[in-house]
């Protein structure tokens, strides 16, 4: 059984990884910066460090770890092992938004980029449509979620290669790009807000953790042992819609995080999700933050989409550790 | 004796096919109540209204006279315990972990406090898997999974003991053991009300059986008196015959 000393540590190992990579990626990129240089603020690696890649690594380590939070409490949520931050549409809302806003040429919206206003609401779009379906009687079950989830992405993903097909050259390759998702720099300003809304929302799902241990068994098990199933059920899908469209907004969809990372450690460390939460949160920002490092560096001067180097790395080693554990 | 379940003319139907109507019958403290009857007769249903897992169409559910509606679902938890008839064998968590699930309502602490602890321990001793903590569901038998089970209803310490078909899976041993378990849980005061297919069972362990047929509670009876008359037997198969053991037991067979 799980107790209080080896939980402490878990968690204590993976916020040391996490404090260590903030620390120490800024200074992986594809050129080395000289740290006498940064020390002493001078441009241009002051300016690099600072700019570029401090705010890109936390972007990759509050990104990596909301996107695989949200991952773990769907999966929890929903009892289902493939669930993802994504299988409820909430990222493909979130990128028609985002497509649209691309397509009109918007610029800003409130001084504020209008991709970003845009993503975000196309999510709540989603979210109230995907709700509004799957709410009967003023109770909600997961598996409605999840169709209704699945229907709202496909019709997303049509309209998104609909509007595709209208655009002009310039404007479709500014649609893929974004479609790709990537870690990058973005001003203080809006990776403050971000970095707030994250661990707020994150706190708030953490906070329920002995009741999603409930969940993952059953919402009936959970209901008999005094949980509030429709009330659950529909605060974790709005934290982890805030979660998603949140990250999705500044970086696009960046797939895997979310589905890989959940399954890595609870393997690991089990399932109780007063641990689980809290280490997948901060193993998930380690792993996208350390993957943009590498990303940005193997083939500099350009650079492979941290996704894409997280998918490649990621996936056999997800089969490997299944593997192990089969075995073992 | 005082009351601790109240059903009151309840009803359900689904898709308007009507599966309970008219179903009236209490269970008080000190009794082992055993819910019989066939394949559909709404055994598992009438279970699931009372843990408020569904809503009557029609009819009231009161638990410690209180309407079931007007519980707090944690108070509600930490009197009524409800045992399903199965959960996800795949479950990732360990066996001791499920069981702690039990003490959810009983705690606001973020991990449980030494008594949960000793709960725990002390119903996963009682029904024989306290060696399985450290197990991962996954790797239990139906029968070891089915024992955790009742160790997590248990630990929640109710009032009310809500059980659909606890002897599956296990061995006779193992069956007799549990039914014991709820004879003495209903000794210190817990009402038991259970579903089970097994009329040997029941006429041995039970203080009362209760026979769901045609919609609505057909027979309901304390067990000496069905022990005495056959009539109801017929309501389960028409090849049932009930007999005397040399030691004076009655004892179903089939003919």
């Amino acid at each position: 059984m799980t107790r209080a000393t080896p939980t402490a540590r878990w968690v204590l190992l993976f916020g040391v990884a996490f404090g260590a990579a903030a620390l120490v990626l800024p200074f992986v990129g594809p050129f080395g910066l000289n740290l006498e240089n940064v020390r002493t603020r001078q441009e241009p690696d002051w300016s690099i460090f600072v700019q570029l890649r401090v705010s890109r690594t936390l972007l990759g380590l509050f990104a990596g770890g909301a996107l695989s939070l949200a991952g773990t409490l769907f999966q929890a949520m929903l009892r289902d092992a493939l669930a993802t931050p994504y299988t409820l549409g909430i990222s493909a809302g979130a990128s028609l938004g985002a497509v649209v806003a691309i397509w009109l040429g918007w610029q800003q919206i409130a001084g504020v980029p209008a991709i970003w206003v845009a993503a975000l609401g196309g999510a709540a779009v989603v979210l109230a449509l995907v709700v509004g379906a799957a709410l009967h009687h003023r109770r909600v079950s997961s598996f409605s979620l999840l169709l209704s989830g699945l229907a709202a992405s496909s019709v997303c993903s049509a309209f998104i290669l609909v509007i595709y097909g209208l655009v002009s050259t310039t404007k479709s390759f500014s649609i893929s790009r974004w479609l790709i998702g990537s870690v990058d720099s973005v001003d203080y300003a809006a990776l403050g807000g971000f970095v707030l809304v994250v661990v707020v929302t994150a706190a708030v799902v953490m906070r329920q953790a002995k009741a999603w241990n409930l969940m993952a068994v059953d919402p009936s098990w959970a209901s008999t042992r005094g949980a509030r199933v429709t009330q659950l059920t529909l605060s974790g899908y709005g934290a982890g819609s805030l979660l998603t469209a949140a990250t999705v907004a500044l970086t696009g969809p960046i797939g895997f995080v979310g589905l890989v990372v959940p399954h890595l450690v609870r393997t690991r460390i089990g399932a109780d999700h007063r641990v689980l939460m809290p280490c997948a949160f901060l193993g998930g920002g380690v792993l996208l933050a350390a993957c943009d490092a590498i990303g940005r560096s193997v083939v500099a001067p350009s650079e492979i989409p941290a996704g894409a180097v997280m998918a490649i790395l990621g996936g056999p080693y997800l089969v490997w550790v299944l593997r192990q554990r089969s075995m073992s | 004796m005082s009351v601790r379940l109240r059903i009151d003319d309840v009803a359900w139907q689904v898709n308007g096919r009507p599966v309970l109507s008219g179903v009236t019958l209490d269970v008080a403290d000190g009794e082992v109540a055993v819910l019989m009857g066939r394949n559909g007769a709404g055994k598992s249903t009438l279970l699931d209204i009372v843990a408020g897992l569904r809503q009557p169409t029609g009819g009231a559910v009161h638990i410690d006279d209180r309407a079931i509606g007007d519980w707090d679902p944690r108070a509600r938890a930490r009197y009524v315990a409800h045992l399903p008839q199965a959960v996800r064998p795949d479950l990732p968590f360990l066996a001791g972990e499920l069981v702690l699930m039990g003490r959810y309502p009983h705690t606001d602490r973020w991990f449980e406090s030494d008594e949960d602890r000793r709960a725990v321990e002390q119903a996963m001793r009682r029904t024989d898997c306290w060696g399985l903590r450290d197990r991962l569901l996954e790797t239990l038998s139906g029968g070891e999974r089915q024992r955790v089970l009742l160790a997590a209803c248990f630990a929640q310490s109710p009032q009310l003991l809500l059980l659909d078909e606890p002897s599956t899976h296990l061995d006779i041993d193992q069956q007799l053991h549990c039914f014991a378990l709820l004879r003495e849980e209903s000794a210190r005061g817990v009402a038991c009300l259970a579903v089970t297919h097994d009329l040997n069972l029941a006429l041995t362990y039970a203080t009362r059986i209760i026979v769901l047929a045609d919609l609505r509670v057909a027979l309901d009876v304390p067990v000496e008196e069905a022990a005495r008359t056959t009539d109801w037997l017929a309501l389960f198969s028409p090849r049932l015959r009930l007999s005397t053991t040399p030691a004076g037991r009655p004892w179903v067979s089939y003919s």
